[in-house]
């Protein structure tokens, strides 16, 4: 996260591997919510076939694609909100 | 990572492998989770019937590959962004 908003000088060992932490666990955490979303979304719960049809396949990579689109679309919003309001949503980043 | 010696990546490859096993235990109890609510729904009987049974078969066939086919375009969409220079993974 850190290197979005410019380091501070020599952190120590114990702050990079938590940091290098805290980014691994932001993205797994991401990876975990987009499959859960996705798989409700686009994976109808009789399972007919133990395969992925073709219709189920395009929703999953089309979620896939959308889910990140909206990361994005929040992440800017969220960031141009701290920009101009200082304090308001940019608690949300932890920073 | 950039910028761990060895050391310190030695120390965060441990964590990860800790954390991994954590996940797949989610993983697996997210699973039983899901398959049961999906495919049981009748207690007439206190064993798994053949239908019960392929359904719960399927139930895990397909989350997997489903998983695995959204952890693909993960991964693409996580390329493409870190070379854009936008948020996640830096």
């Amino acid at each position: 996260m850190a290197s979005l908003f410019g380091r501070r000088p020599q952190p120590s060992s114990a702050e990079k591997i938590a940091a290098a932490e805290a980014e691994i666990d932001l993205v797994s955490d991401m990876f975990n919510r987009l499959v859960q979303s996705c798989t409700k979304k686009c994976i109808p719960s009789d399972y007919r076939e133990s395969d992925l049809n073709k219709g189920e396949s395009v929703c999953l990579d089309r979620c896939v694609a959308k889910f990140f689109e909206v990361n994005v679309k929040v992440s800017e919003k969220m960031q141009g909100q701290a920009a101009a309001g200082g304090a308001g949503g940019g608690g949300m980043f932890g920073m | 990572m950039e910028g761990l010696n060895a050391q310190e990546q030695r120390e965060l490859q441990s964590r990860m492998e800790k954390k991994q096993m954590k996940e797949f235990m989610t993983m697996y109890s997210n699973m039983v989770q899901h398959c049961f609510d999906d495919c049981i729904n009748d207690f007439t009987s206190k064993t798994l019937g053949s239908r019960e049974e392929g359904c719960v078969m399927r139930c895990i066939d397909k989350r997997m590959k489903g998983s695995e086919r959204i952890g693909n375009r993960f991964q693409e969409q996580n390329a493409a962004m870190a070379q854009s220079g936008a948020l996640p993974g830096r």
